[in-house]
This record gives C-alpha cells, structure tokens and sequence, in this order.
C-alpha cells in the first residue's frame, strides 16, 4: 500500500473511532437537553450523577461480582435514582423564574456528589468492567475492538428507546407537552412536578448507560472524568442547540468525530482546546446550534 | 356548582378583580361580559388556579378551591380554552387530545403501564369521538402547528372536552371568527352544553353571548356592575355606560347584530 492510503486508513479509522465514541458525548447532551427542554434549566449535576451511577454499578462488581451486564443496569438504574433526587433537591422547590438558584443549586450538588465519589474511592482510578473486550472485528485495514461495538450498539439502543418513549408514548408526550406549553399542560390536568421528575430519572437513566458505558470503554473509572465530561455535555448540548435532541444526537457524532481529527493532526494536548474553539464558533455565528431556533422545538 | 364569593385579584395597586361575587348553576350557559381590561381574564385564571386569588374563595361543588394547583382543579372538573390558543404545536391533534385526558375515571381505572406506555381500546375510541365533535377525523396525524387557524380553536375545545369536565371555561372562543363560524360555535357551545357540561362563556362578541348565554354578568374595573338574563343586561343603564360612555372608540356594541 501506498504511504497516502496508509494515511488515508489511519485517518479514518481514527474519525471512524472518534464517531463510536461521540454516540457517548450524544447520550450526556441528549440528558442535558431533555431537562432543558422540559424546565429550561441547566442540570450541572448530569455527568457527574452519571459517574456515581457507574460507581454504584462498580459496588455491584467489586463486593458480589456482578457480571458486566448486570453492572451496567445498576449503573443506569443509580443514575436515574440520583437524577430523582437532585430533581427535589435542586429544582422542585426552587420558583421556576429563579434561573439562577437552580443553576448554582446544581452546580452545588455536582461538587457535592463528586466529593462523596472522591471519599470513597479515595480518588484513585479503579478497573471497570467490559464486553467482549477481547474480541477484535477486522473489515479490510480496518479494526475495530469488539468492546467499543458493544458501547456503541448499547448507545444507539438506548437512544433509539428514548426517542420511542419520548414521541410514541403518552409518558413521552406529556413530558414533550409541558415543555411545549407549560400553563396549558397544567390546565390538562398534567401534573407538571411528576413529569419533570420523571424527566430526570429518564435522562439519569440515559446518564448511567453513557457513565458506564464511558468507564467501559476506557477500562477504568476515575473522578477525573467528571469534569471532562459536563463539559463536553454541554458543548453539545450548544453546539446542538439548548434543548434539541436531534441536534445533541448530530453534536455528539460530530464533536466525537472532530475530537479524534484534532487528536490525529494536532495532538493529544492541543485536542480539547479545538473543541472548546468549536463551541466559540458555534456561539458567535450559530448560537442556535445546528438546526436554527431550537428554543421553541423539543 | 360555582360559587364565587368576595373574590378580588390586586396586582401591585391596580385592582384586577375586586369583591367578585358570582353563582353559576348546574346546567348553564353562563356569559361574563365586559370592556377590554374590565377583569374577565383574571377571573377566569383565578377560577381554574393560573392565579392565586388576593381574597376571597372559589367554590366547586362545595369544595374549597383556593390553593390547589390547576391540574387538581382539572381533576375536580374544571377545563378550560384559551384566548391566545396555546395547543402543544409539535404534537399531532391526536396526541393533543391523547395527553389531556386526565379525567378522574381514566385516572382510577388505568394501571401505570397502560396509563403511560399504551393508549387502550377505550381511550382510542374516546379520541375518536372527540374528534368527530371538532370536526377533524381527516386531520388526526397532522401536528398541530400545521392546523388553520379555526381548526385549532376547535382542537382547543376538543381537549378541553378530552378531561370530560364538569364545568368548561371558555375564554373568547369567538375571537377572529367569521359569522359563519359564530353561528357553527354557538351550536357546539349547546351541544356541550346538552352533554351534561356547564358552561362559563367570556367573550367580547356580543353576537355569541347574547344567543346562547342564559344568565350573564357584567365587569366594569374589576366589579360586577349587573347580572341577568341577556334582556335584563341589555336594558340595563350601568351596563350602556360602561360600553357606550368611554371614549374606547372599539368598544363593542350590545347591539346583537340581528
């Protein structure tokens, strides 16, 4: 082969990699505009509800020795518990016209809950489990690690699920029409403190599968991953427009796709500068986000 | 079935609603009439719970409203349409209705699962007469955005209609309606009404309230300045000078229009 299509090869593989990994960034802006959606408010605890899930999940694998699958469902269903809770301790109580009280109120929990995780893992980065990590698919010159497949097939189910629930069921639509037109939904006699609490547990759900499908796919947990990764929630979540699904789910493949092109022509230490280079560009000619106005969509 | 009693709404110093005493009976078309700003919105706000009343109380079959949320009211029986329409636009008209029926039965009798994943035979066929009574059977899975504009009043009354109310509150239903489509609301105003559904109509059009209202009360600044049998309002000097005596140049006639 030719030295250009060797490089051709690596470019895309590592795109191609970058893209498996973006349906992760999708989830975790899919959780942040769920909620945006429904309250227009910021949950600043997602990713970090989204660890502790993990974390639960990895309690399950350490002391009993859960299998893997198993671990990720604990994993999810912490999260969405988690997400539960910060719903009553963050945002039930707090006037829906006090943006700013919810928003430090989270912001509050996410330290808090990062502090429970650092205490009681003493901070130290600990193994987490996969699916056939030991598998490896081969098309061509290209590979792809049977671990990854699986985040990605369990990514693109879960989101497929969400959308069902969201534009098929009457749980979805509800959730859908309180934050279409809240005052109306209300005069329907749909209780809008239930559906948004289920909203959070929905998107805590959602949170749990990408926590740990992320620590799957790296092999390891670690707090450090929690700022990291509400960051690139909500670059997504802007890039795709505050509150837009289908543009969280466009903004997560292609800041996953750019992260790797950055990280192949630019190196591992310049990488995340781009991407927040991304978002300035994005929040000075799109701040919309991909799809335009996405403020009055759901 | 609604008694209102000492009901006032203050904002800041304005008096939106003041000392507001009203009794519609089981079974009624009840008319609330009045000049722009006179306090027939806020009333109707305080009545389903979108305000929270200065003073006074709100009675629904006995019960004492005052402080419950608007879905609980919803519950109670009270539904209500909107001046401005206010549909979720990115539902379709089927899902519109789907979502609003929250009437106590459905409540009782749904288990969760079929309450909130699936839509069951009887909440189907109840969706379909729904919409056989507004008129939109051919336009069920269009989103409800993409409706003209008299078709969305008419959705608007149909989910109203989905909670199976007691008493519906209609706010300006006429509002940007021709003649023909008056004529075609008054005859859904009474076939509701005829259902079983009390009726508490606002509006500005004259045309409508006069013929279908039995009892009608006017507000002026807040207060009721007359109540009434349509004939008994019209007669009425405090009522002539509110509408005939501003210097409000589209202040409606209580000509009728016959």
């Amino acid at each position: 082969m030719s030295d250009f299509l060797l490089e051709f090869v690596e470019i895309t593989q590592t795109i191609g990699d970058g893209l498996f990994f973006g349906t992760t960034y999708a989830l975790i802006g899919i959780g942040f505009s769920l909620i945006f959606g429904a309250m227009r408010k910021l949950n600043m605890t997602y990713a970090a509800a989204a660890l502790a899930g993990a974390y639960v999940g990895l309690a399950a694998f350490t002391f009993i020795n859960a299998p893997a699958p198993v671990v990720f469902l604990i994993s999810a269903l912490a999260s969405g518990l988690i997400g539960g809770a910060v719903y009553i301790t963050c945002f039930r109580f707090i006037p829906i016209n006090n943006h700013l009280a919810a928003l430090m109120a989270s912001i509050g929990a996410l330290f808090f809950i990062d502090e429970i995780v650092v205490h009681t893992t003493d901070g130290s980065p600990l193994t987490f489990p996969a699916l056939f990590d030991d598998v490896m698919f081969e098309m061509g010159p290209y590979g792809v690690r049977g671990d990854l497949l699986f985040v990605l097939a369990v990514n693109i189910v879960s989101t497929i699920g969400l959308l069902y629930v969201l534009y098929r069921t009457r749980l979805g639509l509800a959730t859908r029409a309180v934050s279409q037109q809240d005052v109306a939904a209300q005069l329907c006699g749909i209780d809008v403190h239930r559906t948004n609490a289920i909203t959070f547990v929905l998107a805590g759900l959602l949170g749990g599968i990408a926590g740990s499908m992320t620590a799957s796919a790296v092999g390891v947990l670690s707090p450090l991953i929690t700022v990291p990764l509400t960051v690139k929630g909500l670059i997504v979540s802007v890039i795709g427009g505050l509150g837009s699904i289908p543009g969280a789910i466009a903004a997560g493949l292609l800041v996953g796709g750019l992260e790797n092109a950055f990280l192949y022509f630019r190196g591992v230490n310049e990488r995340d500068m781009y991407v927040l280079l991304l978002l300035f560009v994005f929040l000075i000619f799109r701040p919309d986000g991909l799809f335009g106005s996405a403020i009055d969509r759901d | 079935m609604l008694e209102l009693r000492g009901l006032s709404k203050h904002f800041g110093g304005v008096r939106a609603v003041d000392e507001l005493d009203i009794t519609v009976q089981e079974g009624e078309i009840f008319g609330l009439i009045g000049p722009n700003g006179s306090g027939k919105s806020t009333t109707i706000n305080l009545i389903c719970g979108v305000y929270q009343e200065t003073a006074g109380t709100v009675r629904f079959h006995e019960e004492l409203m005052n402080g419950k949320p608007p879905h609980q009211r919803l519950r109670a029986g009270i539904a209500r349409t909107f001046q401005n329409i206010r549909l979720f636009p990115n539902l379709t008209v089927w899902q519109n209705l789907w979502v609003a029926q929250n009437s106590p039965e459905d409540l009782a009798t749904q288990g969760f699962l079929s309450r909130w994943f699936g839509a069951t035979r009887r909440t189907r066929r109840e969706i379909a007469t729904l919409l056989e009574l507004a008129d939109l059977e051919h336009k069920s899975d269009e989103l409800a955005s993409n409706l003209a504009f008299g078709e969305q009043r008419r959705l608007e009354f149909a989910r109203a209609a989905a909670a199976r109310p007691k008493l519906l509150l209609l706010d300006e239903p006429a509002a940007g309606m021709n003649r023909q489509e008056i004529h075609d609301l008054s005859l859904r105003i009474r076939r509701i009404r005829d259902s079983g559904v009390t009726i508490l109509l606002v509006e500005h059009v004259m045309e409508l309230v006069m013929g279908v209202a039995e009892q009608i009360a006017v507000l002026n600044f807040g207060q009721k300045i007359a109540s009434g049998t349509p004939g008994d309002v019209q007669r009425n000097k405090a009522v002539q000078e509110a509408y005939l005596g501003t210097s409000d140049s589209d202040a409606p006639s209580l000509d009728t229009g016959d």
